[in-house]
């Protein structure tokens, strides 16, 4: 018999599960082979362990209560929070940012008429206009330079 | 840890009631829940890299001492199942997380390679290569904390 082929019986199913023939098989070989005997009681000790370990039962802690309690409770307190409440918490973010942008918009609007806006250019651009105007009309003869201007040149003809 | 394990398990089942769509089974949902949370334990405790014979309590020597004199399968005292759980921790700590988990679904609670797979996603061939890797480690863990003297003094096992 081959010792691989009886490790390999061994490592591929747990011990209750083995055929008859199988579990025969490994007895009658355990027999006559050293190491597959140390592998098969390894192998059965091993299965012991693993079942008990499966098998016992688990006490809750006495923590336990108070968590599920406090899970609880927090749940609780999720589901009783109005739905305005709810709806304010997911759009503080948006309604905040218009808020201040808002807030901005009011302050410029308030200190706009410090700031030079077309209207004053143009307002100015009409007084530098009047104040060119006044000068042409200041470098405009009068009507009497005109009439004395006139004469002067007659007398000036008659002198000559 | 155990006890810790469990105590999450019921907690995340109990927040997490929402999400099971009552599609599969309930059993089936909470194994899922409890196979997740077990192996994301497992994953991030420290594991030991091998267990020798000074690693034992006196209690853990004798049973071995005796258990593998006698060719009963099962314990019958308390103490006995006791030192028997407390030795099968202290082995199944050197095994990787996964290795674990397939072993004592396996193993230890006769589950299918099917039914493991389905609590775990994997898929059955891992399942089976988890399974028998984790075997085979335990195995060889445990034929070193025997040592050559078991059978050399027998002369033959235990029948």
């Amino acid at each position: 018999m081959n010792h691989k082929h009886i490790i390999e019986i061994l490592d591929n199913s747990p011990l209750p599960r083995l055929s008859q023939s199988d579990l025969e098989l490994v007895k009658s070989h355990s027999k006559e082979c050293e190491s597959c005997a140390h592998a098969y009681q390894a192998a059965r000790l091993s299965t012991m362990i693993i079942s008990e370990r499966a098998g016992s039962a688990i006490e809750p802690t006495p923590f336990f209560q108070t968590r599920v309690m406090a899970a609880w409770r927090e749940r609780q307190a999720q589901e009783n929070v109005p739905a305005w409440s709810r709806l304010w918490r997911s759009s503080r973010a948006l309604v905040s940012s218009m808020a201040l942008a808002t807030a901005a918009l009011g302050v410029l609007s308030f200190f706009a008429p410090a700031i030079p806006s077309a209207g004053n250019e143009t307002a100015s651009t009409y007084s530098a206009e009047a104040v060119l105007m006044g000068q042409q009309s200041e470098d405009q003869m009068s009507y009497e330079q005109v009439l004395s201007a006139i004469y002067n040149d007659d007398d000036d003809d008659d002198v000559r | 840890m155990v006890e810790e394990a469990a105590q999450e398990i019921f907690l995340k089942a109990f927040t997490q009631l929402d999400s099971y769509e009552g599609r599969g089974s309930m059993e089936g949902w909470l194994t899922r829940i409890a196979t997740n949370t077990c192996l994301n334990m497992l994953r991030s405790a420290k594991r030991r890299p091998e267990l020798s014979l000074a690693d034992l309590t006196e209690d853990e020597s004798h049973w071995l001492d005796t258990n593998s004199e006698t060719a009963g399968d099962k314990l019958q005292t308390v103490e006995d199942k006791l030192v028997a759980s407390d030795l099968a921790d202290k082995l199944l700590v050197t095994l990787p997380a996964e290795d674990q988990v397939a072993l004592l679904m396996m193993d230890g609670e006769n589950a299918s390679v099917k039914e493991v797979a389905e609590a775990t996603g994997w898929s059955e061939s891992k399942v089976k290569v988890r399974a028998f890797r984790a075997r085979r480690k335990l195995r060889e863990a445990m034929e070193k904390l025997l040592g050559p003297k078991t059978v050399g003094r027998e002369g033959k096992v235990a029948q």
